[in-house]
C-alpha cells in the first residue's frame, strides 16, 4: 500500500501461500475482501498484516477507508 | 486545532477558489485580460516582474489549516450523522487529515520553517467559521447531506489548490514530495464523498 493505492494491484498466489501487505502510506489502510470472507481491518501506517490464501480462485478486495484503493488476489 | 470548525460548502469553496485565482493571476501577469466592457482601453504598461506567488512558509501554513479544518469538521460530523456511511465516512477524514498534519507539522519542524499565515489560510479559516453555524443548525438527515456536500466541495477545491498553486510553487522538495504524496488521499476523499452523496439523495 502505497500512494493510496495497492501495490501491485493484482497479485497471483499458490493456495497456502502467505500474502502479506505493508501499509508505506501515512495513512490506515485496510484489505478487506468483496465477499467478506476476510478484513484486515485497519492497518496504520508502517503496518503489516498477513493472510494465508486458503480459497481458490479470484478474490477481490479494496480499502474500507478509501473505496478506490482495489485489488485481486489470485489464487491457483 | 480545536478552534477551528466546520467550514460551509459556499464560504470555504468562494474562499478558496478566489484566493487560488488571485494567486494564479498574480503569477502569470503576462496573461491577456478580456473585458469586453473596456475594448478600448489600451493595454496596460507590463507588470514588474513577479514574486513568488506563495511561499513554503505559506504553503505550510495553508495545508495545516486545511487538515485541521477538515478533521474538526470530522469530529463535529462523527458525533451529528446518522447514516454510517457518513459517520465512517467522518472517521476517515479524522484520522487521514490528523495523519497528514502529522507529518506536516515534523515536516516544518525539521525544515525550521514557521508556517506563515496568509490570506488563502485565512479565508480557509473564515469560511470554516461561517459555516459552523450553518451545520450546527441541522440535524439527522439533512445534517448528513449538508456534510456531505460540503465535504465534496472542499475536497475538489483541496485538490484543485494542490494541483494548481501548492504543489507547483512549493521551492523545498520533502515539502513538495509530502504534498504530492497527500494528492492522492484528498482523491479517495473525494470519490468516497461523491458516492455517499450519490446514494444519499436516491
Amino acid at each position: 500500500m502505497r500512494n493510496v493505492a495497492f501495490d501491485p494491484p493484482s497479485l497471483t498466489v499458490a493456495a497456502g501461500d502467505t500474502v502479506v501487505w505493508t501499509n508505506a502510506d501515512f495513512l490506515p489502510h485496510t484489505a478487506t475482501a468483496r465477499d467478506a470472507a476476510w478484513d484486515s481491518k485497519s492497518i496504520e501506517a508502517n503496518g503489516v498484516w498477513r493472510l494465508v490464501a486458503a480459497t481458490p480462485g479470484t478474490h477481490e478486495y479494496y480499502c474500507v477507508f478509501h473505496p478506490n484503493m482495489k485489488g485481486t488476489i489470485v489464487v491457483r | 486545532m480545536s478552534t477551528y470548525h466546520s467550514a460551509s460548502t459556499t464560504g470555504l469553496l468562494l474562499g478558496l477558489a478566489l484566493s487560488v485565482s488571485g494567486l494564479t493571476a498574480c503569477s502569470k501577469s503576462e496573461t491577456p485580460a478580456v473585458d469586453t466592457a473596456a475594448t478600448a482601453t489600451p493595454a496596460p504598461a507590463p507588470a514588474a516582474p513577479a514574486a513568488p506567488a506563495i511561499t513554503d512558509a505559506q504553503i505550510a501554513h495553508i495545508a495545516v489549516t486545511a487538515n485541521a479544518i477538515d478533521s474538526a469538521a470530522g469530529v463535529v460530523a462523527k458525533k451529528k450523522a446518522t447514516a454510517k456511511s457518513v459517520k465512517d465516512f467522518a472517521q476517515t477524514m479524522i484520522s487521514d487529515h490528523m495523519g497528514v498534519n502529522k507529518q506536516a507539522v515534523a515536516l516544518a519542524t525539521k525544515l525550521g520553517v514557521t508556517p506563515e499565515d496568509n490570506d488563502v489560510s485565512r479565508q480557509l479559516k473564515s469560511g470554516a467559521d461561517e459555516s459552523a453555524a450553518t451545520l450546527s443548525g441541522l440535524t439527522g438527515a439533512a445534517f448528513d447531506k449538508a456534510y456531505i456536500d460540503r465535504e465534496v466541495a472542499y475536497h475538489q477545491a483541496v485538490a484543485d489548490a494542490l494541483d494548481k498553486t501548492l504543489i507547483p510553487n512549493a521551492q523545498n522538495a520533502e515539502l513538495k514530495g509530502l504534498l504530492e504524496k497527500a494528492r492522492p488521499a484528498f482523491a479517495a476523499h473525494l470519490e468516497r464523498a461523491k458516492d455517499i452523496q450519490a446514494k444519499l439523495s436516491k
